[in-house]
């Protein structure tokens, strides 16, 4: 963790000085009657940058390397699984339709987590894909995306 | 003040067939939510929002409260069969839970925690009614001062509970109260830091950011472990889930002080159910005639805590219907809901929708008396759900933190937006950073903005407006002490360090 925080502490220190410059230059400190619009970001900034500062100074002056936070092996293959599919899913939400998106989100998922039995996984896939698509249309009258076979 | 006719009030909109039907729903999903490893109350309440939009307030709320009654005991379940904590505030029953389950007595360990409950929540709920038309009235008289002052009290507690770091809280609650900056400023009207996206110029909604740090953000955590957990078989009938005369014995007093302990800890703002669960640990451990069972199965530290947590949940309600200050993650995302529905948290609620107040107040009691008697009947339902495989499970999850974050405004962006949190989620969980002090920061942010802003606009002396006023000093003073005690403290122990360093 002591790597992670270093790192964290040095992006955590830019955002703050960003953020605080960026609101000076772009936004008034003081306005015509009280604080103007960049008063509150400029103080979140400069905080933020003293905290980031002590959370970098803690981390380089460590001795210990700490555990390691990101796990290997297939832990790291499940994660990254998961974590691609549902970002494929977010992109192609629009081209595909909810409907298709979920069902093939689903299908890769509980095939290539676990290996679940084909029947298993096409089964709950199906449901799940269409109950919450018929709950959001038709319950609460949300227009899901639909894609080019309409729904 | 009549209590009588507010209460019938209340119970007239509670009992309607639809609003009963909403408590029974949140109740059983409540359970099954909290039962899920990794899924907690406020992932539960951030991901059923969306299916309140379509209706009144009124039974949206009833929905949402009953829900995250059943999430407490949900956790419990869990804690106590295979010893992970569904949630945050089963975290102490796994302690003497999990013994008692391994010496084959997990039913009564079910039992007393459901029945501690509904003790506790139906009390809770009695000082729920009386407590919050007091501090209703008492804090009409508040200005923008105290509003900030309290808001600041409720910024920094949470920080300092929450989080492993006190560093980490610190960052996590800036980030939030950064990202609340986005958009329209409220009084110049000057969009800031959209990036000209148009997105973004009506400022980033907390509810894209709740599903993806709580929702999406545990099932990233939970993806590297993606094992069913084994559960111990046992008889979990009605009979045998039932104490014996000697557990009610043991554990009477325990339940007395956890409910009255989880109420007023429940009311502080930022100290929600969690803290309340380890102190009613700590009091009965001291208490004890025999501490040496603690942690070797002993009954009271279950009743105790579990008794704690039901009544803290209930007591968060209290500053956030009064003050519209939410205790923890759950109740903050509970406000921003309110705030969705056109309502404004605070002490004219009572005023203005005595209706949705009773009516919350008064479904807090029924769905407390079907927990009672769904957690007690249907524990074999329940452990049976357990046994459903985490991987089928988690991509299910993942859909519903799609649709939720879609529906709020029919947008890609928020989807997209709900990913980019998840991921911040999960890397904040796995290095110490507290999502809860984030996400209370985005729903406070503005609030707190407008009261800051408008406390110097009418102060002749800058900041002194905060010192100067008895009940914003009080708070102010409050705030300010929970920041600096945990930096004094922080400095004091790198310098013993360092001193150390130097002399050995």
């Amino acid at each position: 963790m002591r790597g992670a925080d270093r790192f964290a502490g040095a992006g955590l220190l830019a955002l703050g000085v960003a953020f605080a410059a960026g609101a000076l230059k772009q936004y008034d400190y003081w306005g015509p009657n009280g604080p103007g619009p960049a008063f509150l970001p400029f103080w979140l900034g400069l905080a933020m940058a003293v905290l980031a500062t002590a959370l970098l100074i803690g981390a380089i002056r460590a001795a210990d390397a700490g555990d390691a936070w990101l796990p290997r092996g297939e832990g790291l293959r499940r994660l990254l699984l998961v974590l691609g599919s549902t970002t494929a899913l977010v992109l192609l939400l629009d081209v595909l339709g909810m409907v298709v998106a979920t069902l093939l989100f689903l299908l890769v998922l509980f095939r290539g987590i676990d290996r679940q039995p084909w029947t298993l996984s096409v089964a709950v896939a199906v449901a799940i894909a269409g109950l919450n698509f018929l709950v959001f249309t038709y319950w609460l009258r949300v227009p899901m995306p639909v894609g080019p076979l309409g729904f | 003040m009549d209590f009588v006719s507010n209460l019938a009030l209340g119970f007239s909109v509670a009992l309607t067939p639809f609003n009963l039907f909403m408590a029974v729903c949140g109740v059983v999903m409540g359970i099954l939510i909290g039962a899920l490893p990794g899924v907690g109350p406020p992932s539960g309440v951030a991901l059923l929002l969306p299916l309140t939009f379509g209706m009144e307030p009124t039974s949206g709320i009833i929905m949402l409260a009953a829900l995250y009654a059943g999430t407490m005991y949900g956790g419990t379940i869990t804690s106590v069969l295979i010893n992970t904590p569904g949630e945050s505030a089963s975290v102490v029953t796994c302690i003497d839970g999990y013994q008692m389950a391994l010496q084959g007595r997990a039913g009564p360990a079910l039992g007393i925690a459901a029945f501690g409950s509904f003790i506790a929540g139906t009390f809770g709920v009695v000082l729920l009614m009386l407590v919050s038309p007091l501090l209703a009235r008492w804090s009409l008289s508040f200005g923008p001062p105290e509003t900030f002052a309290l808001m600041l009290v409720g910024l920094t507690t949470v920080t300092l509970l929450t989080g492993e770091s006190a560093i980490k809280g610190y960052i996590s609650m800036l980030l939030g109260l950064m990202l609340a900056v986005v958009g329209f400023d409220i009084v110049s009207g000057e969009p800031r830091f959209a990036f000209g996206i148009p997105e973004m110029m009506d400022g980033i909604d907390f509810l894209p950011v709740a599903i993806g740090l709580f929702g999406l953000g545990e099932v990233l955590a939970g993806a590297e472990e993606a094992k069913g957990p084994s559960i111990p078989h046992g008889r979990y009938g009605l009979r045998d889930v039932m104490p014996s005369a000697r557990d009610w014995v043991r554990s009477r007093w325990a339940i007395a002080r956890g409910t009255v302990l989880g109420f007023f800890i429940g009311v502080l703002p930022g100290a929600g159910p969690t803290v309340s669960t380890f102190l009613s640990y700590a009091v009965e451990k001291k208490v004890s005639k025999h501490p040496e069972e603690f942690g070797k199965g002993a009954i009271e530290g279950v009743a105790g805590p579990e008794s704690a947590n039901n009544a803290a949940a209930t007591g968060a309600m209290v500053p956030m219907l009064t003050l519209g200050i939410p205790g923890s993650a759950t109740t903050a995302i509970m406000l921003g809901g309110l705030m969705m529905w056109g309502l404004r948290p605070g002490p004219l609620l009572f005023e203005k929708n005595p209706q949705f107040v009773w009516g919350l107040i008064a479904s807090q009691y029924i769905a407390n008396a079907m927990l009672l008697v769904l957690s007690t009947a249907f524990i074999p339902l329940f452990v049976r759900a357990l046994r459903v495989p985490y991987a089928i499970l988690m991509p299910i999850i993942v859909i519903f933190c799609v649709t939720g974050a879609y529906s709020l405004k029919n947008s890609v962006f928020d989807v997209g937006q709900m990913l980019v949190f998840g991921v911040l989620g999960y890397a904040m969980k796995k290095l110490g950073y507290s999502p809860a002090a984030l996400v209370l920061a985005l729903v406070l942010g503005p609030l707190a903005e407008r009261a800051l802003r408008q406390s110097l606009i009418i102060s002749d002396s800058g900041i002194g407006i905060f010192f100067m006023r008895p009940i914003a000093a009080t708070l102010t003073v409050a705030a300010l002490l929970a920041v600096v005690v945990p930096a004094v403290r922080a400095i004091a122990a790198a310098l013993r360090r360092w001193r150390e360093a130097r002399g050995g």
